[in-house]
């Protein structure tokens, strides 16, 4: 009894240190966020280092001007989200300079001009807008080539289809579900380089120019240091080095990943690292949240059966709630909205952020289904205990909870399979588990079928062995 | 002072009124059968003497606390009133063994050692020595309503009551049960039986209490009930329960 009370502050104690390292780590470093698909400006390149035009510049920048930051690889979009949020602060992500953006960011001089081309299936027969009607266009959300295909769309009468990362976008028009994306022309000639089954057809469009970006009013110092080591850069010409290095060489000679290691094998253990490392993630993330979710269901269950109106009601609303929301949308509510609504600069890392997301989801199922399990245990099994002059706690944890939660076992079973699953869901906020860990290899090598099936087959092991460990434990209980 | 005193008790199910202000006494050492027809509310009575329902009016005094008594801790009362079910209610997770043992060592009346100690010396007495590793649904009925009996016992009460014990036993069982019952008696136990048993009544009881629609009718010794009734309402349930 007193072994698992240990181990409950144990595991708050080490939650409340991650919020403080979290917290402090970022007080002194600058943390720029970045895009994880977006070569060759970003892309992550073996061994999970990330590598690009915008990850060089802005290594050579702050060398010249004296400042540390820590990467944050997260998707475009969600980068900009924590721009405004005011979790990051700055975005390095082959960013364009609007004017809306302006109102809500303060840019730094461009660093980089680029266009909007149009792209289509190599054997397609589409050759400029006008082909269009009628046909769908594949678009990544908030960049600029989106933007630019939205201004044609009534002209040319086709329909829009969106993507968070530019590899789902090509494949879409590769394998025929679209018909046509748009992507910034440095971008998409270094995909089709690198092996992409696309072909430019339109020339350079609403020709824009890439900005380091911080929130408005905020970082003034930063973005100060940040043209000051532009110039500087441009001037000596280590600048034109970087641009070159990316845009006049093939990808293999930048990832490190010879032509040979395109067999299945081959990509598994060139990769072995970085699937090793997501998939330690994934396994971290589903321990840690079976634990606290079972914790949470526990106290959800019991509190559901309490005799009075209040625990019950407590338990349902709470159940209620936290079941009835996309995993994402809590995800994104506790890494982002939450940390916006108290203000202060106060940050969340992403880990943690994720482990809340899924106790509070994955603890409001299992809520529901323990209480459902104690419900179930004979009424008179209560009268007995009681009879005998056992306090209704005690009678709770002797008698009806060992035989409600075997009841149970199967539902738990099912429920940390779930979770598992879950965990790939937070690659939205960044974390970089299993599931993200496939996005990123495809980034660079463009091998979509073959990680996919890698990534696949590694959840069904893992899930195979979880389950008989899970029987194995429900045949000693039972 | 009586072991239970019961004074104008009423208890209401929302509109339906069960029990509709009983008065009784129960003396140290008495014997006491309560009959009546189904739905009479007699398992409520009964339920409202170890506070498994609330009364909604009246007072119950047991052993000297009074249970409407704020102040009154439930679960001292409890300790001292053994309760055995119809449907026996064994802990199906535990062993005949820690179902005896479960009370008294979490309530730390006795060491883990003591308990299971006097554990089989309980079960010798309900003649099931031979049981006590045993789980509880590999007992037959009979078997376990006397694990049940002796669970009770592990407290050592002062007063059992029981609610029908041998309802939903087959008939062959019905004696074990019921012999455990009168060495009860026999030892001096207070008792409060409910029952359809009308000859263990008759050979056991010192007083028995016929119920009928909520209202104690008629009391008084086992001849005076089952010989000479003077209501209509008891002639005619004992004539239905005689001729069954
Ligand atoms: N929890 C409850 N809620 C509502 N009504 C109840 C409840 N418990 C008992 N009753 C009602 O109270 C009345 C008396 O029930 P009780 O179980 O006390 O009768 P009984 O005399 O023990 O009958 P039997 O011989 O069938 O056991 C019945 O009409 C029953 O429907
Ligand atoms: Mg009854």
């Amino acid at each position: 009894m007193k072994k698992w009370q240990v181990e409950v502050v144990m595991l708050l104690a080490a939650l409340g240190s991650w919020f403080v390292v979290g917290t402090r780590a970022q007080a002194k470093t600058y943390t720029i966020a970045t895009d994880t698909t977006f070569a060759p400006f970003e892309f992550q390149a073996k061994g999970g280092t990330y590598k690009g035009i915008d990850i060089d510049i802005l290594k050579a920048i702050s060398k010249r001007e004296h400042f540390t930051y820590q990467l944050k690889a997260i998707s475009f979009g969600a980068a900009v989200q924590q721009l405004s949020a005011d979790q990051v602060d700055g975005v390095i992500a082959g960013m364009n300079i609007t004017p809306e953006r302006k109102q809500t960011f303060d840019f730094s001089n461009p660093y980089y001009t680029s266009g909007v081309v149009m792209a289509v299936a190599k054997g397609s027969k589409i050759k400029s807008f006008s082909d269009l009607k009628g046909k769908t266009v594949a678009l990544k959300t908030g960049t600029a080539a989106a933007t630019y295909a939205k201004t044609l769309q009534s002209k040319y009468g086709f329909k829009i289809k969106y993507f968070n990362d530019s590899n789902n976008m090509y494949n879409d028009v590769k394998v025929g579900n679209s018909d046509a994306c748009f992507e910034d022309y440095p971008v998409m000639s270094y995909g089709i380089k690198n092996g992409i089954a696309l072909k430019i057809v339109s020339k350079q469009y609403a020709a824009g120019d890439y900005g380091f970006a911080v929130k408005k009013g905020k970082n003034a110092e930063l973005l100060k240091k940040f043209n000051a080591g532009l110039k500087e850069i441009k001037a000596d010409g280590t600048y034109k080095k970087i641009v070159d290095k990316y845009l006049h060489s093939s990808e293999s000679s930048l990832t490190g990943e010879t032509a040979s290691s395109r067999t299945f094998v081959g990509l598994f253990t060139q990769n072995l690292g970085t699937i090793g490392s997501g998939l330690w993630m994934t396994l971290e993330l589903t321990v840690i949240s079976i634990i606290l979710a079972t914790i949470l269901g526990l106290a959800l269950g019991v509190l559901g059966v309490m005799p009075g109106k209040i625990g019950p009601a407590i338990s349902s609303t709470i159940i209620y709630i936290f079941r009835g929301m996309p995993l994402m949308v809590l995800a994104f509510f506790i890494y982002i909205g939450f940390p916006d609504l108290i203000g202060h600069g106060f940050k969340i890392p992403a880990f943690v952020a994720g482990m809340i997301t899924l106790m509070l989801n994955e603890g409001a199922y299992t809520g529901a289904f323990v209480k459902g399990g104690f419900a179930a245990v004979d009424d008179g099994q209560m009268e007995a205990a009681r009879s005998l002059g056992l306090p209704y706690w005690k009678a709770m944890r002797k008698v009806i909870m060992p035989q409600g939660i075997r009841i149970m076992i199967p539902s738990f079973i099912n429920q940390f399979i779930i979770t598992l699953k879950d965990t790939s869901i937070l690659s939205v906020i960044g974390i970089v588990e299993l599931t993200q860990t496939g996005t990123l290899i495809i980034a660079r090598n463009f091998e979509g079928f073959k990680i996919w099936l890698m990534i696949a087959i590694i959840y069904l092991i893992i899930i195979t062995l979880l389950t008989w460990l899970s029987n194995w434990v429900q045949r000693r209980i039972n | 002072m009586a072991k239970v005193i019961v004074k104008d008790l009423h208890k209401s199910y929302a509109d339906n009124e069960v029990l509709k202000g009983l008065n009784l006494e129960v003396q140290d050492n008495e014997v006491v059968c309560m009959i009546g027809p189904s739905g009479s509310g007699k398992s409520t009575f009964l339920r409202c003497l170890n506070d498994l329902e609330v009364p909604t009016e009246g007072q119950v005094v047991i052993s000297g606390y009074d249970l409407s008594d704020k102040g009154t801790n439930i679960n001292l009362v409890r300790e001292n009133i053994g309760m055995v079910f119809q449907h026996f209610n064994l802990f199906p997770h535990l062993s005949v063994l820690q179902n005896i043992t479960l009370a008294p060592t979490q309530l730390k009346k006795s060491s883990q050692e003591d308990a299971e100690k006097m554990a089989r010396d309980l079960l010798a007495t309900v003649g099931l020595s031979d049981k006590a590793d045993a789980m509880p649904k590999s007992l037959s009925g009979g078997q376990k309503q006397r694990v049940a009996i002796a669970r009770a016992l592990a407290m050592h009460p002062k007063i059992m009551l029981f609610d029908e014990p041998t309802s939903a036993l087959d008939p062959e069982m019905v004696g074990d049960v019921l012999d455990v019952m009168k060495k009860l008696a026999a030892d001096g136990m207070t008792m409060i039986v409910v029952t359809h048993e009308m000859g263990f009544a008759k050979e056991v009881a010192d007083r028995v209490v016929f119920m009928a629609d909520g209202q104690i009718q008629e009391s008084g010794k086992p001849d005076e009930i089952f010989n000479h009734p003077q209501s209509p309402r008891l002639q005619d349930f004992l004539d239905k329960v005689i001729n069954v």
